[in-house]
């Protein structure tokens, strides 16, 4: 954002940069309704504008969710490290983790994203469950999210049968049944948490940009592990 | 716009790249489950380590993303104080998000298998600066890159960046254990 300097908007974007980043301040309401600049760019200029330390601002919002996730990825390991002997004999399993870790954290990813955006722009109202672009994502989600599973459930079986694995129809119906199930209620799980915790940390004033993608991925992350530890010690 | 309009195929393009690279991925895992399962408490690691990028690389893109749209950030200048302070804070980021990592994993090994392994805390700090020094500039190129050609970054860079991540992180941390 670049104004003259004797333009009125200059000196007031030069101390909306200068405000307590928490602190919702008036002079945002104003400069929108005096100048015509959106909220969201506003909010931009005052967490990361001319006069705030970048690296700070993002080390100071990431490190504590950071350091959330990480923990609980790692009881999200430890899951896994306890039927390692099992697991690791399952091999299109074993091809396929990178693949579901992925997947759902991507799903996790874009669902945040996305939603970020919504709410930058204003457009989630209080009843954000008759949202017709929220719905819309949801089903773009969850029929892509399907096909894909299914998709990557043929590849790693595919490659399982070519390095020697013995591939059945009962191990296809349960490699299957597993991936599917596992994506499924992960995802639905992700868009609630999605929504629920984005609409909090707008309201607190943050960029959910900063918490989301952190928090989805690391529920993605640790649930898939439990989901599918379940799971194999459930059909295997 | 429709139900599966321009974004539902920009998500699932990417989807279809993420399978076969993380089937990749998968296959290099499954080879080489002996070598990483070596060293004890590797599993505690590994999917946080695997997650890692997608968090700090994710959040890279988005807040790039943002920017971009909003017209704060341009896509044809990279040198400017936004972009340089966001470069720092992932560099940071992901050396403290580590260092975390391992003491976890040495802690869970310590006190929930009695294994005094100070390898645990290391391999993730080198391999993490490893995959660090090609995902970050990676990121920040295919974000400014997939803006200019008119796509929406948000939904592709996620998946490219988890995928990415993935290969190098893996093959990263194949390279820690052989200097640690």
């Amino acid at each position: 954002m670049s104004f003259p300097k004797k333009h009125p908007a200059h000196r007031h974007l030069r101390r909306l940069t200068k405000l307590k980043r928490k602190h919702y301040h008036p002079l945002i309401h104003k400069i929108h309704k005096e100048h015509n600049i959106s909220k969201k760019t506003l909010f931009y200029v005052k967490e990361y504008g001319p006069h705030s330390n970048v690296p700070r601002t993002i080390l100071k919002e990431s490190i504590r969710i950071l350091m959330f996730a990480s923990l609980i990825s790692s009881f999200g390991g430890l899951a896994i490290e306890n039927i390692k002997s099992l697991f690791i004999a399952i091999v299109p399993l074993v091809i396929m983790l990178p693949v579901l870790n992925d997947m759902i954290g991507d799903y996790g990813t874009i669902i945040s994203s996305r939603f970020s955006t919504l709410l930058h722009e204003g457009r989630i109202k209080r009843d954000w469950w008759k949202n017709m672009e929220l719905r819309r994502l949801f089903i773009q989600v969850v029929s892509i999210s399907l096909l894909t599973t299914l998709l990557s459930s043929a590849l790693s079986l595919s490659i399982s049968a070519i390095t020697g694995y013995a591939v059945n129809q009962g191990i296809i119906l349960k490699i299957v049944t597993v991936a599917t199930l596992d994506v499924l209620v992960l995802v639905c799980v992700l868009f609630l948490v999605a929504v629920l915790a984005g609409i909090y940390f707008f309201n607190k004033g943050e960029d959910p940009n900063n918490f989301l993608i952190p928090i989805t991925t690391s529920i993605a992350d640790f649930g898939n592990m439990i989901v599918l530890s379940l799971l194999v010690m459930l059909l295997f | 716009m429709g139900l599966f309009g321009k974004d539902a195929r920009e998500i699932l393009v990417s989807q279809m790249v993420l399978i076969s690279i993380g089937i990749v991925t998968g296959t290099i895992l499954a080879m080489s489950t002996d070598k990483i399962l070596l060293v004890p408490g590797m599993l505690i690691l590994l999917p946080g380590f695997l997650e890692m990028r997608g968090n700090i690389s994710g959040s890279f893109a988005s807040r790039l993303s943002s920017g971009l749209f909003l017209g704060v950030v341009k896509p044809d200048k990279y040198r400017t104080k936004i972009v340089k302070g966001n470069l720092i804070a992932s560099f940071l980021l992901v050396l403290a998000v580590a260092l975390i990592l391992g003491i976890i994993a040495f802690l869970i090994n310590l006190f929930m298998f009695g294994i005094f392994s100070t390898r645990i805390i290391a391999i993730p700090l080198i391999a993490g600066m490893i995959a660090n020094a090609i995902e970050i500039p990676l990121t920040l190129f295919m974000t400014f890159y997939f803006f200019r050609k008119g796509h929406d970054p948000n939904n592709i860079i996620g998946p490219f960046v988890s995928t990415s991540g993935d290969i190098t992180s893996i093959v990263a941390m194949l390279i820690a254990l052989v200097i640690v």
